[in-house]
C-alpha cells in the first residue's frame, strides 16, 4: 500500500503507523460545562464504516508528520492525504462549520 | 587524569572499510552533525550561507551541508568537524532556532561507486523501500532499513550517505556489507 505524503510523494505504508479515525483531531472543550458529555462520545465512540473512512496516519520513519488519509476500508484504496496540522488550521478557521472538511 | 582513546561507533581506533567489487563502504567517523528547527513564525536561517532545502533536499558546499528532515526542521552536517563543537557554531549562524547537537546519536556510512550510478542504484534497490532513481543527486530521506530508522543521502550519482542511529551501528554495518556483497556475488 502507498500513501501519497503531500510533501515527500508516494511512500511505502510500512514506514508509517495507523492512530484511528481523524476525529480525534475534534477534541471537545475540557472547560466546558457539558464537558463530560461530549468527551464521553469523543473518547469511546468510533464510526466503522464500510467504504471511505479519514483517519490519522504518522509518519514514523519519514519526516514524522500526523496526515489525514482518505481510505476506502473495503478496497483499501487510498485517495487522499494532507497534513493533519493543515486540516487542523482549516478546522479553525471554519470553526462555526464544526465537521472534518 | 585517565587517559581515554576516542573509538568510533563500531568501537574501533580507525574508522571501518570495505571495499567490493565497484563499491567502497566506508564509516564516516569525521561527520559532525547538528539539528536546526524553526521556531513559529521565525524566518528561515541560512548557516554557513547554506539556502536550506525544502522537502527531501539536500544541498552542501565548502565542507557544510543541509538536508530537510521534516516541516522547518533540517540537520545540518559539518564534514570533518566531527572533534569541534559544531552545535554551537550552528547556533550562532541560526539566531533564534532550536539547534541540538547530533553527533553523538548518529552514525555516518558512505558508499561509493567507481563505476557510476549504477551499482549505487542496484545497491539501493536491495536496502531501501523508496524509489532510488527518484532519489537523485542532492535529495535526502528519512526511511527504513532492516526495520531500523535511517537518512539516505545522495550526495552525488555515484555517492550515498546512510546516517542511522548510533548504538545501531553494528547492526546498519552488516546490513550494508551484506547487502554489498551479496550484489557483487550475484554480479560475478
Amino acid at each position: 500500500m502507498l500513501i501519497p505524503h503531500p510533501l515527500l510523494g508516494l511512500r511505502d505504508a510500512q514506514e508509517f503507523s495507523y492512530l484511528g479515525d481523524a476525529s480525534l483531531l475534534l477534541r471537545p472543550d475540557g472547560m466546558a460545562e457539558n464537558a463530560a458529555e461530549t468527551f464521553f462520545p469523543y473518547v469511546y465512540l468510533r464510526e466503522n464504516p464500510a467504504g471511505l473512512h479519514r483517519e490519522l496516519w504518522f509518519h514514523e520513519q519519514g519526516d514524522r508528520s500526523w496526515l489525514v488519509v482518505t481510505r476506502n476500508t473495503v478496497t483499501h484504496e487510498i485517495l487522499g492525504a494532507e497534513l493533519a496540522g493543515d486540516v487542523v488550521a482549516r478546522n479553525r478557521a471554519s470553526r462555526d462549520g464544526g465537521d472534518l472538511a | 587524569m585517565p587517559d581515554l582513546e576516542p573509538i568510533t561507533a563500531l568501537g574501533s581506533n580507525a574508522p571501518r572499510s570495505l571495499s567490493s567489487g565497484s563499491l567502497t563502504l566506508e564509516e564516516n567517523a569525521a561527520l559532525a552533525l547538528a539539528s536546526v528547527s524553526l521556531r513559529r513564525n521565525a524566518p528561515k536561517p541560512s548557516p554557513f550561507g547554506l539556502d536550506l532545502p525544502g522537502p527531501g533536499g539536500w544541498t552542501g558546499s565548502q565542507g557544510v551541508s543541509a538536508f530537510w528532515t521534516g516541516p522547518g526542521q533540517w540537520m545540518i552536517e559539518g564534514h570533518h568537524r566531527a572533534d569541534s563543537d559544531f552545535a554551537v557554531e550552528v547556533a550562532t549562524s541560526c539566531p533564534g532556532c532550536s539547534v541540538t547537537e547530533q553527533t553523538d546519536g548518529f552514525a555516518a556510512f558512505e558508499i561509493r561507486s567507481s563505476m557510476g550510478e549504477k551499482p549505487i542504484l542496484r545497491l539501493m534497490e536491495k536496502l531501501v523501500n523508496i524509489d532510488a532513481s527518484r532519489l537523485s543527486a542532492g535529495s535526502a530521506t528519512r526511511t527504513g532499513l532492516e526495520h531500523m530508522s535511517v537518512f539516505v543521502i545522495r550526495r552525488a550519482p555515484d555517492r550515498v550517505a546512510v546516517l542511522g542511529m548510533r548504538s545501531a551501528a553494528g547492526s546498519i554495518w552488516h546490513a550494508l556489507e551484506v547487502a554489498i556483497l551479496r550484489l557483487n556475488a550475484a554480479a560475478a
